[in-house]
């Protein structure tokens, strides 16, 4: 779902929004705050941190990201930048700097099958982001607002001369671009403890996604998302059963599964500089 | 009929105001206010550990604050202590640059950081600058075995947590009449992760202590998913988990280990952050039961701990003084003391006072905190904690202990009704 909304930015406006993680984190404390005030799980709660990351995206974009639509790529990277570090910290100063572990109804919920267990939250987010990518695949194919934002991202001034008004529909995929990472956020609390500071590592994640994905694929963004998921978890014990099996008494830390989803990108730049999913540009 | 202030009305006016003020003495009070005195407190107020950065900052602060309504540092003439904060975002890097800044702002010791990478960094530009570096919180080994002759260590060194954590383990297996134990030992990534899990390991090693490591995982500072990491764990089926964690992950992996069903005797960390917090009782609730913790914790019966922590807890609604506020508070009043002994802001004045240390406390376990020729409190010590009924208490050494310890754990984490 992170990976999607970044995605989706990228596809359309051709901008890399470096406050990805951090707007993640709103999300996140929106789902707490509705936990705590009110008692309503984050599985449901996370349409309403949604629709406020969706206001926020769009107000984010018709303020700052519009007037640097055309800036050079270099100079587009600093005031998003920018504005993560004012999430960041605008958390930080309403939430608190302290982990925060809220206890959700279904934070602790596992299922056992066999010898396996499976984890219910988990496995509700996977569901639910499945869901959701279809929806967003849905309204981009047949509604005029999707059509909108597929004409203005496939040509600019063309969709700005057929009279659509292209500063709107970039404000709304912007806004449909955060409200992704909202729900994301919402579906994470009762994964992982949310502290101000977590976003940094999920914007750098998620932008290896959509490049192995394919910029702008939205496919590629779930597919890319499933493979570095898996790549992390199983890598550092499948290498380390690859170099016990050729006879070499050598661990892979855990530490390092990050080198995984990096070795992958690197593969993957080599073989099909455009992802998985990105179509060849002229 | 109002009179017009000219040029020479104006002069004459100034010159009685001069003369009436420097008769009657008040610049006088001014010129005899002793000199400020600048100290740094640098901690990790942002970024991964904010939590703990902001609690050893208040921690620094209250110190200051104390020593200042007590007078200040009376051989000087009750001169203050100004405390000049720096924020090291858990980064090397910025770490030093907030070093460099202070130093060049006349701090005339530098006090913090937490984290062992951080303190490493301070330390050789400590020593570059010949600035007194006393380090409230940081205990991997190998800072102060570089040869350092400016930096001072209030905290336990990672080789004392490991002899420490040896020591309580022969009494509980002891008592409860325990064989061998089959462990796994977890650790973050970072410097002090990694060092204080891979001491513990080699102490057991090399004292042929009877606990058999099956497992020694190592996962990245601020891991947002354990679940492969537990899932390993579960599959070597250890007796206890030892793990060295920090406040995030610490939470992340109770809450791994009762979704996968991970059967354990007991959770006993050698020496980490992550399971004292109040925000990891809060959370966790009966999860956080029966886990215990081999740290520098406060001293429960001091007059010095139950004063400061009095105030602490009503200055900060919900937080309490626990390893690492306590420390950082402890760590400003072994630099007063220096400044008091020393009677001077000089580099070398302060050093040599502050190598001829005993301080004496009861705020943290231990006794009166004197450096060895390496710079290490040598009478820095552990005790071992455990949550009982979502309370603290210290369980050993007896000599200290609100209650007995309870091992093997009584529940299992998903049989606690949750």
């Amino acid at each position: 779902m992170i990976a999607l909304g970044l995605s989706l930015i990228f596809g359309v406006m051709k901008v890399i929004n470096f406050a990805h993680g951090e707007m993640m984190v709103w999300g996140m404390y929106v789902a707490y705050t509705i936990l705590v005030w009110t008692g309503i799980d984050p599985f449901f709660s996370f349409l309403v941190s949604a629709v406020i990351l969706f206001i926020l995206g769009y107000l984010l974009q018709r303020t700052v990201v519009n007037r640097i639509l055309d800036f050079p790529e270099a100079m587009q990277v600093l005031p998003l930048v920018g504005m993560a570090m004012v999430f960041e910290n605008s958390a930080r100063i309403i939430w608190g700097p302290d982990y925060i572990s809220p206890q959700s109804r279904f934070a602790l919920s596992s299922l056992s099958v066999g010898p396996l267990t499976i984890d219910t939250p988990r496995l509700m987010a996977f569901s639910l982001s499945v869901i959701i990518t279809i929806l967003v695949l849905i309204f981009l194919k047949k509604t005029d607002m999707g059509k909108s934002i597929r004409a203005a991202a496939d040509n600019r001034l063309g969709a700005f001369l057929v009279g659509t008004n292209v500063n709107r529909v970039y404000a709304v995929c912007f806004g449909i671009g955060t409200a992704c990472v909202g729900t994301a956020g919402g579906l994470l609390v009762p994964l992982m403890p949310l502290s101000p500071y977590i976003g940094a590592p999920f914007t750098l994640i998620s932008f290896i996604i959509v490049i192995l994905g394919g910029m702008g694929s939205l496919a590629g963004a779930m597919v890319g998302g499933f493979i570095i998921g898996v790549a992390e978890s199983i890598g550092p014990e499948l290498i380390t059963n690859i170099f016990h099996g050729v006879g070499l008494d050598l661990d892979f830390p855990h530490t390092m599964k990050q080198v995984v989803s990096f070795f992958i990108l690197i593969v993957i730049m080599l073989l099909r500089p455009q992802g998985l999913f990105g179509g060849k540009r002229g | 009929m109002k009179k017009k202030m000219n040029r020479r009305a104006f002069l004459k006016y100034s010159a009685a105001v001069g003369a009436t003020t420097a008769i009657s003495g008040f610049p006088a009070v001014l010129r005899a206010q002793p000199p400020e005195i600048k100290i740094a407190s640098l901690q990790p107020v942002t970024g991964v550990i904010s939590d703990i950065g902001i609690s050893m900052r208040r921690g620094n602060q209250m110190a200051v604050d104390d020593i200042n309504a007590k007078g200040g540092i009376k051989s000087m003439g009750g001169a203050k202590l100004k405390l000049l904060l720096a924020d090291t975002e858990a980064k090397e890097e910025v770490a030093r640059s907030e070093a460099e800044r202070v130093i060049k702002e006349g701090a005339a010791c530098l006090v913090g950081p937490f984290l062992s990478g951080n303190a490493m960094t301070i330390a050789t530009l400590c020593e570059q600058r010949g600035v007194p570096f006393v380090m409230d919180v940081a205990a991997a080994d190998d800072i102060t075995r570089k040869g350092f002759k400016n930096t001072f260590r209030v905290f336990p060194f990672t080789t004392k947590f490991a002899e420490s954590m040896i020591f309580y383990m022969t009494q509980i297996m002891k008592e409860k009449n325990i064989s061998k134990i089959k462990g796994v030992v977890t650790n973050t990534g970072d410097l002090f992760g990694r060092v204080q899990g891979a001491t513990f390991v080699k102490t057991l090693k090399e004292k042929n202590f009877p606990i058999e490591v099956l497992a020694h995982i190592e996962y990245p500072l601020g891991i947002q998913d354990l679940s492969a990491e537990v899932s390993k764990i579960k599959a070597v089926k250890p007796d206890v988990l030892f793990p060295v964690a920090r406040p995030g992950d610490a939470k992340l992996m109770l809450r791994e280990l009762y979704k996968q069903r991970v059967e354990l005797q007991g959770i006993i960390s050698p020496g980490s952050p992550g399971w004292y917090e109040p925000e990891f009782i809060r959370d966790m609730k009966a999860l956080a039961d029966y886990v215990m913790d081999n740290v520098p914790w406060v001293n429960p019966i001091g007059k010095m701990y139950k004063d400061v922590n009095a105030r602490f807890s009503k200055l900060f609604p919900g937080k309490y003084i626990d390893t690492n506020s306590g420390y950082a508070y402890l760590g400003v009043l072994v630099v007063a003391d220096a400044l008091e002994r020393a009677k001077s802001t000089k580099a070398d004045d302060i050093i040599g006072a502050l190598k001829k240390t005993y301080l004496s406390q009861d705020l943290m376990v231990g006794l009166a905190v004197t450096f060895n020729e390496r710079g290490d409190n040598i009478n820095a010590d552990t005790a071992m904690i455990q949550i009982q009924e979502g309370q603290i208490k210290v369980v050993m050494p007896s000599k200290a202990a609100e209650a007995k310890y309870i091992h093997p754990m009584p529940k299992q984490l998903w049989d606690r009704g949750m």
